[in-house]
């Protein structure tokens, strides 16, 4: 039965930048699918640990095992420790969501060396940290699954968002590149390019934006984070195997645009 | 590598839990699968009925698609046995009409008819109109008549999926190789502007790109059983039928004008006949 391809019964999920609604989805996604999952937020939020709480508290709602962890995603030693501490508690790493995302913009002359920084950091150096860590559990087991989340804005520009794009963009070519290096190692490395979601603060508190955003997509309508999620258990589960290097857009149209 | 076999059933907890495996189901609906007679049509096929679709099988060779009705009828659901050239917009009107009066609905559409054709390894100059015309319409003037007549069924039912299958050689050339991808990058453009065009009418228009997918022998040994692949291997027929499950169904809604290119690496990093992707050396 074809359903049965997509199952993740016993294997065990990192879902890095789990705080958003985004994170969350995808989170409960694997599990629904029937993965063990752990997910982090940022150290320094509270707000995000209690967000994190809860997506772990609906792992376990499922019947699946999880556990939050508060890291800085872009410090190499805290994301080494979690990934260790998901082998030690879920017994592996098999499926890793790159999920981290700071989103930024301001016209260029106004970025400071730090903010550029902190952009790339914490939307393309996390993203390096992650897979480095998990590979070195991936490349033992001979398999894997790693699965990016990149944006609309990786592929297209937008004013004022010239880091944030960038960092985006970068997370596409890593995918590939990375893909290529662990072709022959089992290991599948996959992005999703996520549109626009309603469900992210800063979309869906401001009217005006969303409205001007659903003009330009041509489903008239912003994607949800569940959206993803269908894809995310897709490029997870067994069923994807032959699919690597790939970074597919779920963006209501948008890049069919002239 | 290769599916984990220890799991068995459904997985404990969730089973009686609504899960988004679930959202996978096409239970009730109807699929028209085009060159469903043999190879990954009627892989895709299967598949689609094991997802609970009834089939449409289109080809033109009726004997082929009666094995391939009785392995989607083993799956408990219905095929239709509809012999079409799909090159011949008449007698594709007709299969959809008589899917519409078999079935009374039609969902999906796969466009999958094609193939490389007569002329392939000629130099340009040697090409016939004829051969460029035959292998213009095998494989992108066929989705054109399949998709015109499901369309205003579609939009008369509020919504559909259509997804088209092109090919890795819809995103590169090859040498002496001129109407397959030509065609094939076609149909790519082609799912774009029907996505465009149905955005907001429901029907969501993807692509698949298989990378090879060898169906004979002797294609196996013309791609060194995938040696050049960056994956070290070869696609395998039943591999494209959950990503077609997958554009199917609803987990897709906001998914369209996509290609989704499943080629083992291929299109990551440059597959070459003659090797793979140049490695920097350490």
């Amino acid at each position: 039965m074809v359903q049965k391809d997509f199952e993740l019964t016993g294997k065990a999920a990192l879902v890095l930048g789990g705080a958003t609604s985004l994170g969350r989805a995808l989170a409960v996604a694997l599990a629904e699918a029937g993965a063990d999952v752990a997910v982090t937020s940022c150290s320094q939020d509270e707000q995000e640990e209690a967000a994190v709480n809860a997506t772990v508290d609906e792992v376990r709602a499922i019947g699946r095992r999880g556990f939050a962890a508060a890291i800085d995603v872009t410090d190499a030693s805290q994301v080494d420790a979690v990934v260790q501490r998901a082998v030690d508690e879920l017994g592996g790493l098999h499926i890793l969501v790159n999920n981290p995302d700071l989103p930024f913009a301001k016209p260029l002359p106004e970025v400071s060396d730090e903010e550029w920084q902190r952009v790339l950091a914490a939307n393309l150096t996390a993203v390096f940290l992650a897979s480095r860590a998990a590979a070195r559990v991936m490349l033992r087991q001979g398999k894997g699954k790693v699965i990016n989340i990149s944006s609309l804005l990786g592929e297209r520009g937008v004013i004022n968002s010239a880091a944030y794009c960038a960092a985006k963009a970068g997370v596409i070519n890593m995918t590939r590149a990375l893909a290529l290096e662990w072709a022959r190692e089992g290991i599948n490395v996959n992005c999703i390019g996520v549109g626009f979601l309603d469900d992210v603060p800063g979309i869906g508190e401001d009217e005006a934006l969303k409205v001007s955003l659903e003009h330009y997509l041509p489903m008239r309508r912003l994607a949800h984070s569940q959206e993803m999620a269908g894809l995310a258990v897709y490029l997870a589960s067994d069923a994807s195997d032959f699919i690597t290097g790939q970074t597919i857009f779920i963006e209501g149209g948008a890049l069919s645009h002239v | 590598m290769g599916a984990n076999k220890a799991r068995q059933g459904s997985h404990q907890g969730v089973c009686h839990m609504a899960t988004i495996l679930d959202k996978l189901r096409l239970d009730g609906k109807v699929a028209i699968v085009t060159g469903a007679g043999r190879g990954l049509g009627r892989a895709m096929s299967i598949a689609l009925a094991e997802a609970g679709a009834d089939i449409v099988a289109a080809a033109r060779t009726e004997g082929q698609l009666e094995q391939t009705a009785q392995q989607v009828r083993a799956t408990g659901r219905r095929c239709l046995v509809a012999p079409t050239d799909v090159t011949d917009s008449a007698r594709v009107n007709a299969m959809v009409e008589r899917a519409i009066a078999e079935f009374g609905r039609v969902d999906i559409l796969v466009n999958n008819a094609g193939g490389v054709t007569t002329g392939y390894g000629k130099v340009l100059p040697d090409i016939t109109d004829e051969e460029w015309r035959v292998g213009i319409d095998t494989n992108l003037t066929s989705a054109f008549y399949c998709t015109r007549a499901v369309i205003p069924h579609m939009l008369r039912r509020g919504g559909g999926k259509i997804v088209n299958i092109s090919s890795g050689l819809g995103l590169r050339g090859g040498a002496n190789n001129y109407m397959y991808p030509s065609a094939k990058a076609g149909l790519i453009n082609f799912t774009r502007s029907l996505a465009l065009t149905y955005a907001r009418d429901n029907i969501q228009t993807n692509c698949i790109a298989p990378g090879v997918f060898p169906v004979t022998e002797q294609m196996v040994r013309f791609w060194r059983g995938g040696k050049y692949i960056p994956m070290g291997r070869l696609g395998r027929a039943e591999e494209l039928g959950p990503a077609l499950v997958f554009l199917c169904s609803e987990l897709s809604d906001h998914m369209t004008g996509e290609t989704l290119v499943m080629d083992g690496g291929g299109m990551a990093g440059g597959q070459a006949p003659t090797g793979l992707a140049p490695r920097i050396p350490l």
